[in-house]
């Protein structure tokens, strides 16, 4: 997803000299090109995730479109309060594209780990929090909303996936599969995958989404009467799904506890309960609790 | 201290009267280095979003009160409305709001936020080839926030010599974390410093025009509270406070005494 990052940011490019790419040493070998034909416009500008919010900030307020990129949980955890103030409350547009999206760097550690930070972002007024799941919609995406004048957040993942989406709009949710069902799933990001092969052969509906916000509210309300679920591997969905009242939601997804094993993503995953075989189990049991 | 430094001391004791608003000392300590700054910048008053105006940041956005009386003297707006300070439908909120007050960049407030600000406008700057500059304030207290210091670092790596940072260095980081050789700090950061008496419009200037080849870094030497003996003496205790009318009184014919 960063190749495609990459390529879509220098696509824009060619027609666009508002974009200013500013990494925080993060993905300087794959911008080579970038560089190469925008040299003003291109920033290695260290390891400072809080310095590098600000000075987006800046850029923004001179016209410019940055971008800054670098690993999710020290661009937004860290940064918070220069997302919150620098950017929004200043109301100066920016994109902030982090990699290392929940458990990529499963083996680096809890140090490494992100999953709050689609949650945390939410909560902040004027802020848009994109969470593509695979490249496909993070192309689209990107293109949509990078130059609005509002600051976008774009929650990039190593590991996207590979369902094909009929139409992908920004602030829209998906509905793939209506089938009448008691039960609705609902998920976001690359861990579509996991749930679409779950959910094989099962009578349930599907409703997916990439915007976390603004969360597609009308969607949700067709599936009021439904019990809800929302498998997601971070927070801020189940929150997103939670705005609308009197709802049946539960979710499935990280414990309230660190996270102490390395390994890889679908290690991680099958731990929690959000492997394939586990999200199916407790689709079905949602099922038969509505016999 | 000038007539008009003089007068605007006046309006912010007033404003804080009238409001019950206002860090005193700290505005008092920077009310020549914004007025040297303005006096010096190119902005239009008449036209604050000036295509070719340099740019001023507030960094230490608690001295927003001498922020405002500064851009009124500047004809920004009239100092009436600023008599609103604090208060419920104001425009003048104890820290600045750049989407209500023209001549505000950037609304400040958080420490260590504003001067990172700036060096993303003076980047801006750089990559348009424009020849327009960026004033930041920032505090010696302020500067306790790492920020303060991740900023410094990237505009010297990109030599950004478009901008003027202005230390008001009135001893407020004394009872913390203490920088004792702003100098030294900022050298060893590979700026171009220079230290000069925060409270001289003419020597502030002199050090804002000066050329550099990197960031320029003016460490202007003040006092909290200059021009009243009360506050100077009392800083803690004035720190957030406005004066009752016997109060004003007495600040007011202090101020009178200074020589002009």
């Amino acid at each position: 997803m960063r190749k495609q990052f990459k390529n879509t940011i220098v696509d824009l490019a060619r027609h666009d000299d508002s974009i200013v790419v500013v990494l925080g040493d993060v993905s300087v070998y794959l911008f080579n090109d970038f560089r190469e034909k925008y040299p003003d416009r291109f920033f290695n500008m260290g390891i400072c995730e809080n310095t590098l919010i600000s000075v987006a900030a800046g850029l923004s307020s001179q016209g410019f479109s940055p971008f800054v990129h670098t690993i999710a949980p020290f661009v937004t955890e860290r940064s918070l309060e220069q997302i919150k103030l620098d950017l929004a409350y200043n109301r100066f547009g920016a994109n902030i594209a982090s990699c290392g999206a929940t458990f990529d760097y499963a083996w680096d550690g809890a140090t490494h780990h992100c999953y709050t930070d689609l949650a945390i972002l939410r909560l902040i007024p004027e802020l848009e929090v994109v969470q593509p799941g695979s490249c496909h919609e993070l192309d689209i995406l990107l293109r949509s909303q990078y130059n609005n004048g509002r600051p976008t957040y774009f929650r990039l993942s190593d590991h996207p996936h590979t369902v094909p989406l009929d139409e992908v709009a920004f602030g829209k949710g998906v509905l793939l599969r209506d089938a009448g069902a008691p039960v609705t799933v609902m998920t976001a990001g690359p861990l579509l995958g996991n749930v679409m092969e779950a959910c094989a052969g099962l009578k349930v509906n599907i409703v997916y989404f990439h915007t976390l916000k603004p969360i597609d509210r009308e969607l949700i309300e067709r599936f009021r009467e439904t019990k809800i679920v929302v498998f997601h591997d971070a927070f801020g969905l189940y929150e997103a799904v939670q705005e609308l009242p009197d709802l049946c939601v539960s979710y499935h997804g990280l414990p309230d506890m660190f996270c102490s094993f390395y390994g890889t993503l679908h290690d991680i995953r099958k731990k929690i309960g959000l492997d394939p075989d586990a999200i199916r189990e407790t689709v079905k049991l949602k099922l038969e609790q509505c016999r | 201290m000038t007539p008009v430094c003089k007068e605007i001391r006046k309006d912010i004791l007033g404003i804080s009267k009238a409001s019950g608003h206002g860090h005193i000392p700290t505005c008092f300590s920077v009310v020549e280095i914004i007025y040297a700054a303005y006096d010096f910048m190119s902005h239009d008053p008449k036209n604050p979003s000036l295509k070719s105006r340099d740019i001023f940041v507030l960094s230490k956005g608690h001295a927003a009160l001498a922020h405002y009386c500064v851009l009124s003297r500047c004809g920004y707006f009239g100092i009436d409305e600023v008599y609103s300070f604090g208060s419920f439908m104001s425009r003048f909120g104890c820290h600045a709001d750049r989407l209500k007050v023209p001549g505000i960049e950037v609304s400040t407030g958080s420490l260590g936020h504003g001067i990172g600000v700036a060096v993303g406008i003076a980047i801006a700057f750089k990559i348009r080839r424009e020849a327009r500059r960026v004033f930041v304030v920032i505090g010696d207290g302020e500067s306790n926030e790492g920020t303060v210091w991740e900023a410094v670092m990237v505009a010297v790596n990109l030599k950004l010599n478009n901008l003027i940072i202005i230390y008001d260095n009135n001893q407020s980081h004394a009872r913390g974390l203490q920088i004792q050789d702003p100098t030294a700090h900022f050298r060893g950061f590979g700026c171009a410093v220079s230290e000069t008496d925060g409270h001289d419009i003419g020597l502030i200037q002199k050090e804002l025009g000066r050329d550099s080849d990197t960031v320029k870094v003016i460490i202007a030497n003040t006092i909290k509270g200059y021009g009243c003996s009360t506050l100077i003496e009392n800083q803690y205790e004035w720190h957030r406070k406005s004066p009752n009318e016997a109060e004003y009184e007495i600040l007011t014919k202090e101020l009178d005494a200074e020589t002009v």
